[in-house]
């Protein structure tokens, strides 16, 4: 009799379980997804909203995938209550399933920050106000988007610039409030952050820092400073939190999300786990997807009864849109070690690198990402430096001095031909026939060009 | 009078002309079209192979107690051979003898030595080095296209596309005068990529460089095709039309966007993104792999997701675009097509299919039930050796395993607990160097037989000169040893005749020889099998269709660690050929040995400078050479080169599981100051 695994929630976190869990006839795994969708791709929903990735192409995996897999998905379907001592789990419609592990990877729910006027008499949104969580909330701001709508983003962290830079892009006068006082707060510090808002600017978002969006009236959206912004949109993108309703009602251990140990499991129920944006481990919620599919990975293998632990030490966060560069590592601001940092407010850069013990531990990355790709193994793979590899990390890579070609330099790797045989022939034609230089890749052709009767004085090439 | 023929290395096999009937002299073919006269430094210095001081030109038996060799004749070595073989048989059935073949025998040989293994021999135990070459990209073609043939289309249409994709080539070292193309493709106005850890010379001629962490070409491909979809750029008609499995293979790079790439493959998201965009606006797109793609426990899902990229671009088929393998060794194509590999029959034939073995068996006068089964893959066979279920003797032609084996050392241990280890070369290369018996053997010039180069075009190496008298060709070897294992089947050892029975016997197979004749060859500078363009009209599956299969990366089977913090990666330099055993020996090809090459970045946390020694090590053994210092690597990457012993020492032995090929190209190292 295979076990019973239940997966309340169809997102990132959930597909990836399933993934794992795929074929293996151990288990009956059953997808209790919300949505009315097959499961797709929740981090592209901004490049959707800009217009660089097709709507079509965000399934992750089919509705057929899962036949295939032997996974049952039950699109639609949502979970009204956990009865834990039955095993079972209560639908809206009342049907119960029963279960005999089950796993909560429900994700998150947007904040809704305390603005008067946004949410109506009758319970629902003011029709200006916009949530950005899911493919609905994208469909249905894409909708709103006509020309000459004029937009407010509230929240300036990752998805806020992400979905400002995306209504900028579809040619909308685009303006982001942020109550802290520097952009990507939570990630970046000041500075950095004055490079991205100044980056903003340029692109033709407006930026308010240290600014509160306190009120939506019919004139526009008012600051706690007084100012009224004009708009026809309002798209709240102030972050979310762990979405733990079904637990704390279950009687499970939450704090801002549902409590596990490092196998996933909760500290009140070893039947129950959690994974993705409504778990808590070691007192952190991620709210990103690597960890999440980090964990997703780690509970597949504890449900076969593998050795395997969540550690959860390392997260890169990357900004998707077009014209910021943004990368952080790990917690900048935080992490423990010296700092490395290289700040050109001239070009609208500003880099900085945590270092421990030899290791890069954090990193922020603004407005210049050149070995970004590097930097990110060398964080990811712990890798030992020297102690002025983190300073070169961050300095322009050296260009190919031009290199001066001595007599003795080989000119033609094929015929194995040097400099200064080839400036002994006085023509290309002779230089053919006596050294056979230029007549294997062909790639020496210009230089030899350049060298054939020549003075013995270097030339540069490269 | 000139000979026309090809150069004995690799699988470009340029065409070239030689005169003199004692010391032959290279002079260029113009008329052949693969190289147009062109050669590099090795194919104008391989008349140097000939006649040196090192050449074995008498049967040599080995001493085990005092490790002496003595000179013996033909007739007392070949009874020694077989008296082994029947041994060995005798203790472990017919599996207790082994064979291991090359990818640069000629097709003559490899058909004939297959035959051997299955009919005089009676064993399964067959397979060969062109299993470390190209079987990564043999597997993902069949399983995608229902063919594997390196370059479905003439090399020269490389000019015509305008965008080439090189993934793990460095065609500019390996094979220069397919450099060429390149050139010419540029200055029609397309445009060269290049996907390689190291910015090689082939590199340099490019106009995109990417440079990801070695093992993660797949997720270079995934990400690319997840950009190809997100903008609309695939070729929905043609996925209609002429492919099975798109929306699965869809739906899974849904998960690939370019930051997550980034992450894997150290390649920053705006050249993925770059590298996209290139792709998406051209007519016309062909993807090439080589080994750095390859030679991976991942290899043959890479292969299969790149191919996925250019079958989403409806580019197979389309002529100046579509997909090819570069293949490596001089026969790497033909030698895995006559029946030297585990799991094959002449004419690439599966010796699983009952069709197969009935048509073979017909064609050599033997029962279809007397024919063995599959064997084992090549390093799977070289790991059992003088194991209790292992074969207790090997033939060796065409390989120089000592060099060429990845893990080198343990597989130099099995090779040691052998009874009886027979090897033909025509030298004493290192793995000759531990036989109990040494067969010289003709080479190259001495001997005519055909190669099938990088294209499926078969070509002929036409003899130039007359050999050493003692030495004797591998066809007279084979002959030697079937009679006097009694064999009824008939071994001919004149080589138009075996290429006309290995004609009849891939008669109606996937390759099929039997309309290419010498004659044929000579008049028309080589006959394509198959066809000189495939896949223009449909596949070789029954259907039709090419396969899209969804792949996953999975990244190198090591990774680095706190003990072994950077990736080793191997390969070839331009003056060397495979295990150099022939060209270490020509004189004027320069010999500067083994060097480590490392980035400033990393040599300056080592405190090491270009020249001193440093020492290579992985959990498999070590190596000490001095180091290159150049910023043309990845600062996390060092790279040794192949062609001397000690490279192999560090490599991994992790297998693809499809292709059976083991990782060369990535493994964990330290690196220190020797």
């Amino acid at each position: 009799m295979p076990e019973r695994i239940l997966v309340v929630g169809g997102g990132m976190a959930a597909v990836r379980l399933a993934e794992h869990l795929a074929d293996d006839d151990r288990f009956a795994v059953t997808v209790l997804a919300d949505e009315p969708h097959a499961p797709y791709n929740r981090i592209l929903l901004s490049a959707v909203l800009e217009g660089t990735h097709a709507p079509s192409a965000l399934t992750l995996r089919s509705e057929a995938w899962f036949a295939d897999h032997g996974i049952e998905l039950r699109l639609g379907a949502r979970v009204l209550e956990i009865d834990r001592e039955a095993r079972e789990v209560v639908l809206v419609d009342g049907e119960r399933l029963a279960f005999d592990r089950l796993v909560l990877a429900c994700g998150s729910i947007p904040t809704l920050p305390p603005i008067r006027g946004l949410v109506r008499r009758d319970g629902t949104l003011h029709p200006k106000v916009h949530a950005f969580r899911s493919l609905a909330d994208c469909r249905r701001l894409d909708e709103a988007l006509t020309p000459g709508t004029r937009a407010v983003v509230v929240g300036g962290g990752l998805l806020g610039l992400q979905v400002a830079r995306a209504l900028s892009v579809r040619g909308l006068q685009t303006e982001v409030v942020e109550g802290a006082d520097h952009l990507l707060a939570s990630q970046v510090g000041p500075g950095a952050g004055r490079v991205l808002a100044r980056d903003l600017r340029r692109l033709g978002t407006e930026v308010y820092t240290g600014a509160r969006a306190v009120r939506l009236t019919d004139d526009g959206l008012q600051l706690d400073n007084g100012y009224v912004l004009p708009t026809d949109l309002v798209v709240l993108t102030a972050g979310g939190r762990p979405s733990t309703a079904l637990a704390r009602r279950a009687g499970l251990m939450v704090a801002r999300g549902v409590v596990v140990d490092s196998t996933l499991t909760s500290v009140t129920d070893d039947r129950i786990h959690a994974i993705g944006d409504c778990a808590e481990h070691r007192r952190r919620t991620t709210g990103f997807v690597p960890p999440a599919w980090e964990q997703a990975e780690v509970l597949a293998r504890v449900l076969r009864g593998e050795d395997a632990a969540y550690d959860g030490r390392r997260s890169v966060a990357r900004l998707r849109a077009t014209g910021l560069e943004v990368a952080v590592l790990g917690d900048p601001e935080h992490a423990e070690g010296e700092i490395v940092e290289m700040s050109n407010p001239i070009v609208g850069s500003h880099r900085r690198l945590v270092v421990h013990g030899g290791r890069i531990v954090a990193a922020a990355l603004v407005g210049d990402l050149s070995r970004v790709g590097l930097i990110t193994q060398l964080y990811d793979r712990g890798t030992l430096l020297g102690p002025d590899e983190p300073g070169q990390l961050l300095l322009p890579e050296a260009a190919d001095a031009p290199t001066p070609l001595p007599d003795e330099a080989e000119v033609c790797a094929c015929a194995g031909v040097s400099a200064g045989e080839i400036r002994a022939c006085g023509t290309v034609g002779e230089c053919v026939d006596r050294t056979r230089a230029t007549t294997g890749c062909g790639g020496c052709a210009d230089v030899v060009r350049r060298l054939v009767g020549s003075s013995p004085t270097p030339v540069a090439v490269g | 009078m000139a000979t026309e023929t090809h150069c004995p290395y690799c699988s470009l096999q340029c065409g070239m002309r030689l005169t003199g009937r004692r010391a032959p002299e290279v002079s260029a073919w113009e008329e052949f079209p693969v190289n147009e006269g062109a050669l590099c430094r090795k194919g104008w210095s391989a008349a140097g192979l000939y006649g040196g001081r090192e050449r074995i030109t008498s049967p040599l038996v080995r001493d085990r107690e005092t490790g002496e060799w003595s000179a013996v004749t033909w007739d007392d070595a070949l009874d020694r051979v077989v008296d082994g073989f029947r041994a060995a048989q005798a203790a472990k059935g017919p599996d207790g003898v082994a064979i291991f073949g090359g990818g640069g025998l000629t097709n003559e040989k490899a058909y004939a030595l297959g035959k051997l293994a299955r009919v005089a021999l009676g064993t399964s135990q067959i397979d060969y080095n062109g299993r470390w070459c190209m079987s990564s990209a043999a597997s993902a073609g069949i399983r995608a296209f229902g063919l594997d043939r390196g370059l479905p289309f003439p090399l020269a249409d490389v000019e015509e596309a305008d965008v080439l994709v090189l993934v793990g080539s460095n065609l500019a070292e390996t094979m220069p005068p397919a450099a060429r193309h390149l050139d010419r493709l540029r200055e029609r106005g397309g445009r060269v990529v290049v996907v390689d850890p190291r910015r090689t010379p082939t590199a340099d001629r490019a106009d995109l460089h990417l440079q990801p962490v070695p093992g993660t070409d797949l997720a270079l491909a995934l990400g690319l095709l997840h950009l190809l979809v997100a903008g609309g750029a695939v070729d929905e008609a043609y996925l209609a039309e002429r492919t099975t499995g798109w929306e699965q293979v869809r739906d899974s790079v849904a998960a690939w966007w370019p930051e997550r790439v980034e992450r894997v493959t150290g390649i920053d998201a705006h050249e993925v993104r770059a590298l996209a965009a290139m792709l998406a606006g051209s007519p016309r797109v062909m993807v090439l792999t080589a080994r750095g793609a390859e030679q991976h426990s991942t290899g043959s899902d890479t292969v299969l997701a790149w191919i996925n990229v250019a079958l989403a671009l409806g580019m197979v088929g389309r002529r100046g675009a579509g997909y090819g393998c570069l293949t490596g060794q001089g026969n790497g194509q033909g030698g895995r097509e006559h029946g030297q590999k585990a799991d094959q029959l002449p004419g690439y034939r599966r010796i699983d299919d009952p069709a197969a073995r009935a048509h073979v068996a017909g064609v050599w006068g033997v029962e279809p039930d007397s024919l063995p089964g599959p064997g084992r893959s090549a390093y799977e066979l070289l790991d059992a050796l003088g194991t209790p279920d292992g074969p207790s003797a090997l033939l060796v032609l065409g390989s120089n395993i000592v060099v060429s084996a990845p893990n080198a050392t343990h597989v130099t241990s099995r090779l040691e607990s052998l009874d009886l280890l027979v090897v033909c070369d025509i030298v004493m290369s290192e793995t000759a160097a531990l036989a109990d018996v040494v067969l010289p053997v003709t080479q190259w010039a001495e001997e005519t037989g055909t190669m099938t180069n990088l294209e499926g075009r078969v070509v002929l190496r036409q003899k130039a000169i007359t050999p050493p008298s003692g030495v004797r060709s591998d066809l007279d070897v084979i002959a030697g040893i079937a009679e006097r294992l009694g064999s009824t089947a008939s071994f001919p050892t004149d080589p138009e005749e075996v290429f006309a029975e290995l004609g009849r016997a891939s008669e109606g197979g996937p390759a099929d020889y039997s309309a290419i004749t010498y004659d044929r060859i000579r008049a028309e500078h080589g006959v394509f099998w198959g066809g000189e363009r495939l896949f223009g009209e449909s596949f070789a599956h029954p259907d039709g269709r090419a396969r899209m299969l969804a792949v996953e990366h999975r990244g190198a089977a090591e990774q680095p660690c706190a003990d072994y913090p950077v990736h080793l990666t191997t390969g070839r330099v331009l003056a060397q050929y495979q295990s150099g055993a022939q060209t270490r020996r020509t004189r004027s090809l320069p010999d500067d040995g083994p060097f480590v090459e490392l980035h400033p970045l990393l040599a300056g946390r080592l405190g090491v400078a270009t020249g001193q020694s440093v020492r290579v090590a992985t959990r498999r053994g070590q190596m000490t050479a001095p180091a290159r210092v150049v910023a043309t690597i990845r600062p996390d990457t060092v790279f040794v080169p192949f062609h001397w012993v000690g490279a192999n020492r560090l490599t991994n032995d992790a297998l693809d599981p499809a292709s059976r090929m083991p990782e060369f190209k990535v493994c964990a190292a330290s690196v220190a100051h020797a």
